[in-house]
Parts: structure tokens; C-alpha cells; sequence
């Protein structure tokens, strides 16, 4: 008979050893994916805040700072598109989050609250729909807008976008809208709010954590973006930030220095609405079965 | 103003995937106006099916319902002058207690200052004045249902609808709640209307009890004559704790008349209407309180199963000779136990009398009658 230790069950491990090595497995997985994930961030700084003759010195690349300087920023300011870059990127990304996430809104709450024929499958053509990689949806798209005569425009590149967020994000707010209950719905309206008022006074302030969710979301697929914009836009003073800087290295003036600065300035939108929606971002993402 | 509400020939069906579900089935009643009614029933008894008709939440299939003498059938729920408190109690989390109880009067347009003196009022009422400025999520249950239950007061309904308010709470509070309800209806100049599967909700607080049955109207009426004056078995065993037992038995001819004959007992009945029914099979109701081991013209024997201990009281879960369960309320049956033999005995004028198909052929008063002339 084979000694089993403790129990029945198998070798007897304590309660609090099970736990100790719950935490330490946590904890070092957490400084793994920590390491993997600020190396290329910390090359980034280092390359983008030192002077090119100090990173590049002596033919290796030197990433330990002993130097400070803002100049790669002034050039990327002075000599390139950046400026109308992150114009082109701000205003397409904020009118395509808003177009997005009203949508996304308007979309779940049908689909939550009314019964209509068809509606299983608008609900399962919209999941289909996030299925497709950007490129697949890009060349019809460019079709499109060019037999409309739109290529070139923010309108056609909000539009593309939108096409690309919207579909998780209806599926995101239909998810959360079941989990709003009905009865605060209609205890509104037996005090006389109508439904359009219910919707404002209600139904949007407790589905907020969603909507923010959901904007976050279109907001990172709008920023992020270069497939659209570069299958959409073809005049350098319509590009985003993200076409943009991927043309500087073409470029006999730009250098590494100046590209990392352009990434360092792209990242900090997404860092800052990290830093402070961090909390509605998981919040929403729960609630749509996504942890 | 407080309205009569009026139900004509009410019928709702729901369809899902090609099978049609009747909820409430020609459903008429007029609920006077001012009173309280309870609508009590089993699950899926169409209760709330009914409530949410009368607050326009759902629309009948068929028929129609008047607040009064308006035809509110078509009205939407905004436009009934109803308040309803939800078994959810629905309250809105993002806003103050203050702001949930004011949301109908800013709806309406009252200006701000009339609010505050409502919402004063109507928290001093409920014993809610210190919790105003909270979060509705900072309260205990108890006072989420005061909060609920303060919004339709400030609101001044016509109609104030209750659905199974108090299911979620423990029975201390329960017990708290209905007195402020019932405190409420008496300050409020509204007809108020309140679902509950809890019977004894039903009874207590009530005016009028509808009780139905698979979305019929099994027995409208007061409590009283619920329990004294059942229509039927179904009534009859709904109505009171522990339900009443059901004895089986049948009319047979006796010397001065018919009479309803059971395994031990042999009760003269009235000529009209049991006369027609000879040979009939029939079921003698009597309720467990009004079995007792001494006393009672007529006899039942009783084994004993199992004793619950009531305060006072003792319950007795047992079974007669022929198998039927019977139930004993009664103060000195406390030291019998299990497999005992107890008989027990009642008076014909506690009895019902049911026919086959479970309607009430009639109540121990015309079973006394009956017997106090029996030569005839």
C-alpha cells in the first residue's frame, strides 16, 4: 500500500502553505508580465529624452540616462507634421468615441429593452461583425468612400472607425443593459418620466460604468488605428499620428530619437485614460463576461 | 382623490414561441374606491400580471380597466395618477434618498422648495428624516422599503399599487411594515392595491381579499367571509394556516333526511340542496382550529405523526383511519406523540360542504339548520 501522508485525499498540505504559494505564484507571474511590458517601454524613454549622439555613442545603442533633453520633441514640433498629425488623430479619434459610443448606447438599449422580428440575428451579425480584422473590412471601405468621393476626409475616416468599435460596443452595452433592472425603468414612468426622460434620468446614469467602458474601448481602436487611416487618407496633411510617424524613418532628417519621442507623445492619451477610468474599464468589462 | 378601479372581462395571454400562455383569464371586479385590497394567490396565479394591468405596465389582452369612471385601458402608465412599489423596490442608486422620493414631484414640475417640504413630511412619516442625504445602497432593507413605499406617499396617487413589497424581509420587519402600510392607507386618500402570496398579509391588513386561482377570480371578498364563507375547497384550503382538511365522504338518506356520512361521523343535512345529490360524493372541509379533543358533536380519529409547538398553541399533523392528512390546532394536545391515537371532535356549524368539482354546496350554518329540525 502506498503512503499517502495525511489524508485520504492525498498528501496533506496545510492551509496556509497553499496559500503562501498561491500569493508567491501571483505575485512573480505579475513581475514577469511587468518585466515583459516596461522593457520596451523604458527603451522608449530612455532613446526619446536623450540626445541622439548620446544613445547612438560609439556604434551601440546606450540605454542607461546620464543625459536629459527635450530637443527631440522641438524637432519632431518644428520640422515635421507632427503638430497636424495629432491634430487629424485627436479630432478623428474624439468625434469617432462619441459617434461610437452613442451607437453602441441607442444599439443595446433596443436590443435589451424591445422585442423585434430579427432581432437574434442583428444581435449575432454584430458579434460576426467584430470578427473581421480591420484590413478585411478596408479595402470595401475604400471602395466605398472612393466611389462616394469621400476618401481623404475626417467624415470617411470616423465612419471607418466607428465600423470597426461599434460592433463590440453594442454587444458590450447590450450586455450591460440586462443588468439594469427593468423595475427602475418602470417606477419612473409610472411617476410620469417618459421614456426618453427615463433613458436620461435613469437608465444612462446607472449603465455609466458601461458607456465609459464602451468609449474607452472606441476611443483605443480610434488612436490606435493605422490600417484605416492609411487605406483612407493619402495627402500627408490628413494622416494621423500613428501613419505619420511611421513614415519618419523614411525620412533622411528624422531618426530613431525623433520616432520614440512621436510614440512617447502617441502613448500618452491611452496612459492617462489608463491612469484615471482604470476602474469603469474593469467595471464594464465584468459585467460583459470579460474578466 | 382615491378612485374605484374597475376591471371588465380582463384577459392577458402571453405568446412565446408558438405556445400561448393564458395569465389572467376574464378577470371582473370593481375594487371600491378608498379601500385596500389584497391580491393573493400561488405563484404564477396571475397576481402580478393583474397589478401591472392596473398600473399600465402591460396592456390586457381583452377587456378594459376604469380608474373611476375613466377608461384607462389604453392610458400609459405616466398619465394613471398610480404609484406603485416594486418587489425590487427599484430605487435609484445613483441618486439621495431625498432625490428618489422627490423624482416623481420634479417629473411634475413642482418647484424645488414645495419638494423639500414634501419629502420632510413624507420622512417624517416613515421614521426616515436622518437617512435623507444617504445613498440608497447605505440603507437595510427595512429602510429601502420605507424609502419605496415614502416616494408613492409624496406622489398623492389615485391608485397606489404594492407589488410583494415585503417578500425579501425578515418577519420582525415585516410585521413592522404592515402597520406603517396600513398607516399609510389611512392618511392617504387612495385606493390601494397590494400583491402578496403570503395569505396572512392578505388577511390582516385587508379590506377586501381577491383571491385567484390559474388567473380566474376564485373569491373576492372580505377576509372574513374568506375564511367563514369560502366558495370553494380551493378557497377554503388556501385561506388560514394550517390548510383546512378535507374529509372525504358521501350524501346518503338518513331517518329524517339526507345526511353526509364520513368514516366516523354522520351529519344531517338540509333537504335543499342535498336531496339532488343521494349517493353523491362530497368533501366534508373543517379547519384544523376548530378540531378539538374535547368537544364537537362529531368525532374524527386522528393519528399522530409529528407536533409543532406554537407559542401556545400545538399543531398536530396527523392522519385519519382512511388515510386522508388531517391537521389539529388546539391548546391541549401538547403531550401526545407520534403513532398516538387522538380523537377529536367538531361542531357541524364549523363545517363546509364540498361537491366533486370542489364548489361549496354550503357552510355549517345551513348544516345547523338542517339539524335543529330533524324530523321534518
Amino acid at each position: 500500500m502506498i503512503d499517502l501522508g495525511g489524508g485520504a485525499a492525498g498528501k496533506y498540505v496545510s492551509q496556509h502553505t497553499q496559500e503562501r504559494i498561491r500569493r508567491t505564484a501571483v505575485v512573480l507571474t505579475a513581475l514577469l508580465v511587468a518585466i515583459f511590458v516596461s522593457i520596451p517601454v523604458y527603451v522608449m524613454i530612455a532613446i526619446a529624452f536623450q540626445p541622439s549622439t548620446t544613445t547612438f555613442r560609439g556604434g551601440t545603442v546606450s540605454l542607461l540616462f546620464d543625459s536629459f533633453t527635450l530637443d527631440n520633441f522641438v524637432l519632431l514640433f518644428t520640422d515635421t507634421g507632427t503638430p497636424r498629425y495629432l491634430f487629424n488623430s485627436l479630432l478623428v479619434t474624439a468625434s469617432s468615441t462619441l459617434l461610437a459610443t452613442a451607437l453602441s448606447v441607442a444599439a443595446g438599449y433596443g436590443l435589451t429593452r424591445f422585442e423585434f422580428r430579427g432581432k437574434t440575428m442583428a444581435a449575432r451579425a454584430v458579434l460576426f461583425a467584430y470578427m473581421f480584422s480591420p484590413i478585411v473590412l478596408a479595402i470595401p471601405l475604400y471602395v466605398i468612400f472612393f466611389t462616394l468621393g469621400l476618401l481623404d476626409s475626417y467624415f470617411a475616416l470616423t465612419m471607418a472607425l466607428t465600423g470597426i468599435s461599434a460592433p463590440f460596443g453594442i454587444w458590450l452595452m447590450w450586455q450591460y443593459f440586462q443588468t439594469v433592472p427593468e423595475a427602475l425603468e418602470e417606477s419612473a414612468w409610472i411617476r410620469g418620466a417618459g421614456r426618453v426622460r427615463t433613458l436620461w434620468d435613469v437608465v444612462l446614469p446607472v449603465a455609466r460604468p458601461g458607456t465609459i467602458a464602451t468609449a474607452i474601448f472606441a476611443f483605443s481602436v480610434a488612436w490606435n488605428d493605422f490600417t484605416m487611416a492609411r487605406v483612407v487618407m493619402s495627402q500627408d496633411e490628413m494622416y494621423t499620428i500613428t501613419v505619420g510617424a511611421s513614415l519618419f524613418l523614411d525620412r533622411a532628417s528624422i531618426g530613431w530619437s525623433e520616432t520614440m519621442a512621436a510614440a512617447v507623445l502617441m502613448s500618452l492619451p491611452p496612459f492617462a485614460i489608463a491612469l484615471f477610468l482604470q476602474n469603469y474599464l474593469l467595471q464594464g468589462f465584468n459585467v460583459g463576461g470579460l474578466e | 382623490m382615491a378612485r374605484s378601479i374597475r376591471l371588465e372581462d380582463v384577459r392577458k395571454e402571453y405568446h412565446t414561441a408558438g405556445t400561448t400562455h393564458l395569465a389572467v383569464d376574464d378577470l371582473s371586479l370593481e375594487i371600491p374606491e378608498g379601500s385596500f385590497t389584497t391580491i393573493v394567490g400561488p405563484s404564477g396565479c396571475g397576481k402580478t400580471t393583474t397589478l401591472r394591468m392596473i398600473a399600465g405596465l402591460e396592456t390586457p389582452t381583452s377587456g378594459s380597466i376604469h380608474f373611476g369612471d375613466r377608461d384607462v385601458t389604453d392610458v400609459r402608465p405616466q398619465d394613471r395618477n398610480a404609484a406603485m412599489v416594486f418587489q425590487s423596490i427599484a430605487l435609484y442608486p445613483h441618486m439621495t434618498v431625498r432625490e428618489n422620493i422627490a423624482y416623481g414631484l420634479k417629473v411634475a414640475g413642482v418647484p424645488k422648495a414645495e419638494r423639500r417640504a414634501a419629502v420632510d413630511e413624507a420622512a417624517t412619516t416613515l421614521q426616515i428624516g436622518e437617512q435623507l442625504e444617504k445613498m440608497p445602497a447605505e440603507l437595510s432593507g427595512g429602510q429601502q422599503q420605507r424609502v419605496a413605499l415614502g416616494s408613492a406617499f409624496v406622489q398623492d396617487p389615485d391608485v397606489l399599487l404594492l407589488d410583494e413589497p415585503m417578500s425579501d424581509l425578515d418577519a420582525k420587519l415585516k410585521a413592522e411594515l404592515r402597520v406603517e402600510v396600513q398607516r399609510l392607507h389611512k392618511e392617504m386618500d387612495a385606493t390601494m392595491v397590494y400583491v402578496t402570496h403570503d395569505q396572512t398579509e392578505a388577511m390582516t391588513m385587508s379590506d377586501y381579499v381577491l383571491l385567484l386561482e390559474g388567473g380566474r377570480l376564485a373569491q373576492f371578498a372580505p377576509p372574513g367571509d374568506l375564511f367563514d364563507r369560502p366558495v370553494s375547497q380551493y378557497v377554503a384550503e388556501f385561506i388560514g394556516t394550517p390548510s383546512t382538511n378535507a374529509l372525504p365522504a358521501t350524501v346518503e338518506i338518513g331517518e329524517g333526511g339526507p345526511v353526509v356520512v364520513g368514516e366516523w361521523f354522520e351529519i344531517p343535512a338540509p333537504p335543499d340542496p342535498f336531496e339532488d345529490r343521494i349517493g353523491d360524493a362530497v368533501t366534508l372541509g373543517i379547519r384544523p382550529q376548530y378540531l378539538s379533543p374535547d368537544g364537537g358533536d362529531h368525532r374524527v380519529r386522528v393519528v399522530v405523526d409529528v407536533v409543532e409547538q406554537l407559542g401556545t398553541e400545538f399543531v398536530i399533523h396527523g392522519t385519519g383511519l382512511d388515510g386522508t392528512h388531517i391537521n389539529v390546532v388546539d391548546e391541549s394536545v401538547g403531550d401526545a406523540t407520534a403513532s398516538d391515537e387522538l380523537d377529536v371532535g367538531f361542531d357541524a356549524a364549523d363545517a363546509f360542504v364540498f361537491d366533486d368539482d370542489g364548489r361549496t354546496i354550503c357552510h355549517g350554518d345551513r348544516l345547523v339548520a338542517a339539524r335543529s329540525r330533524p324530523n321534518q
